[in-house]
């Protein structure tokens, strides 16, 4: 998805996009969209909230493009998905879901796991399983790559503070995924 | 160390950050070089799930957003604008009064007439035109708002020159500049509806 955005957004959009040219935003809107929408959903407990979170972020990336200084390859993008990050904790950090994935491990929840599909669904499906801040923390540190300071500063916590909600979430994880513990 | 590792030492090493204990016991220890390897595979499973595309265009949303913020922008400038505008045709108008020896209470009033009347017939035209809400490209959006944002300061400045009764003269002048503004914004409209199909 990153090199798709980088092909389809030249350093022309950009500068438009930084002049208020509403086109040219339209054109960082679509490169973008996917990213910060899986970003949000990934982070928020539902759909509507994903769709909202990406809404508010793109937003205020439209108001803050312009100034908006980084050059080097990726920086766009590390930016847009910090903004959105940003914004969906914030969201689940005011939501007043209850956290209910101690209940829903009790019934010794795990999917099959026969094929490459199989293993991603119940991914899926472990991870729609943690609480909104243990999910966050797994996606930002294993996929987004932020390092545990970075995550204390966005949840506006500690470094322990994320890497025990890190330490927990894969065991949960593994638990959820029906693996056994080997040590 | 003679104990297996945590989860939290597992990962540590997974990141590139673990003890030189922790390393060497799992360089030892079949069970925890298994577990670290099963961290290693939840990362990659991780990363390779799939982007999640989102049910809804959300972009005409946050244009709408967009235009509505720079909207406000415009309008808290031009209230500054409107204030300027007005005091300085109050000074004008002083000014002149003074070297004239007072107001000209009755000059031009059947042109101002005819123009308050135009206005008022385009006002109409624009309640017409502009009552059905289409989809607007964002360079006509834009320019709508500006002309507007023109149409507004004017009236204010319109409504002030009334409460403050001033000359006829620097009446008929807003007058004339507000039916040449909505003119163009009648006819904006009226262009935007024949490219969409009204």
């Amino acid at each position: 998805m990153a090199e798709m955005t980088l092909a389809a957004l030249d350093e022309l959009a950009i500068h438009r996009a930084k002049a208020g040219d509403l086109r040219a935003l339209e054109r960082v809107y679509r490169a973008y969209e996917g990213s910060v929408y899986t970003v949000a959903r990934r982070i928020c407990r539902t759909a509507e909230d994903a769709e909202e979170v990406m809404q508010e972020t793109f937003l205020e990336v439209c108001r803050s493009i312009k100034r908006f200084r980084g050059s080097a390859p990726g920086s766009l993008t590390a930016w847009i998905k910090r903004v959105a990050a940003s914004k969906a904790l914030i969201r689940i950090r005011y939501e007043k879901y209850r956290e209910t994935d101690e209940l829903q491990e009790e019934g010794g929840w795990a999917g099959s796991r026969d094929n490459d599909v199989g293993l991603q669904m119940d991914l899926e499906a472990a991870l729609g399983r943690l609480s909104e801040t243990a999910r966050a923390v797994v996606w930002l540190h294993d996929v987004e790559g932020y390092t545990h300071e970075e995550i204390a500063e966005l949840m506006g916590k500690t470094v322990s503070f994320s890497k025990s909600q890190l330490s927990r979430a894969h065991a949960r994880l593994r638990r959820l995924l029906g693996e056994e513990a080997q040590c | 160390m003679l104990r297996h590792c945590t989860i939290s030492e597992l990962l540590d090493l997974r990141d590139g950050e673990g003890s030189s204990a922790a390393r060497a016991h799992v360089e030892e220890c079949e069970a925890c070089r298994s577990e670290l390897d099963r961290l290693y595979q939840r990362m990659a499973a991780l990363k390779a799930l799939p982007s999640i595309s989102p049910p809804r265009d959300r972009w005409p949303l946050v244009r709408e957003g967009l235009v509505a913020s720079r909207r406000r922008v415009r309008w808290q400038r031009a209230g500054w604008s409107a204030l300027a505008a007005a005091a300085s045709l109050v000074m004008l108008v002083g000014v002149g009064a003074v070297l004239r020896g007072g107001p000209t209470a009755s000059e031009g009033g059947s042109e101002l007439q005819t123009l308050v009347e135009q206005s008022r017939q385009l006002d109409e035209a624009l309640r017409v035109v502009g009552a059905e809400r289409r989809v607007l490209n964002g360079l006509t959006a834009l320019a709508i708002a500006d002309l507007e944002d023109r149409v507004a300061v004017i009236d204010s400045q319109i409504a002030y020159v009334r409460t403050a009764s001033i000359g006829e003269r620097e009446m008929e002048h807003l007058w004339r500049m507000r039916v040449a503004v909505m003119d163009v914004l009648v006819t904006t409209h009226v262009q935007q509806a024949a490219n969409v199909g009204f």
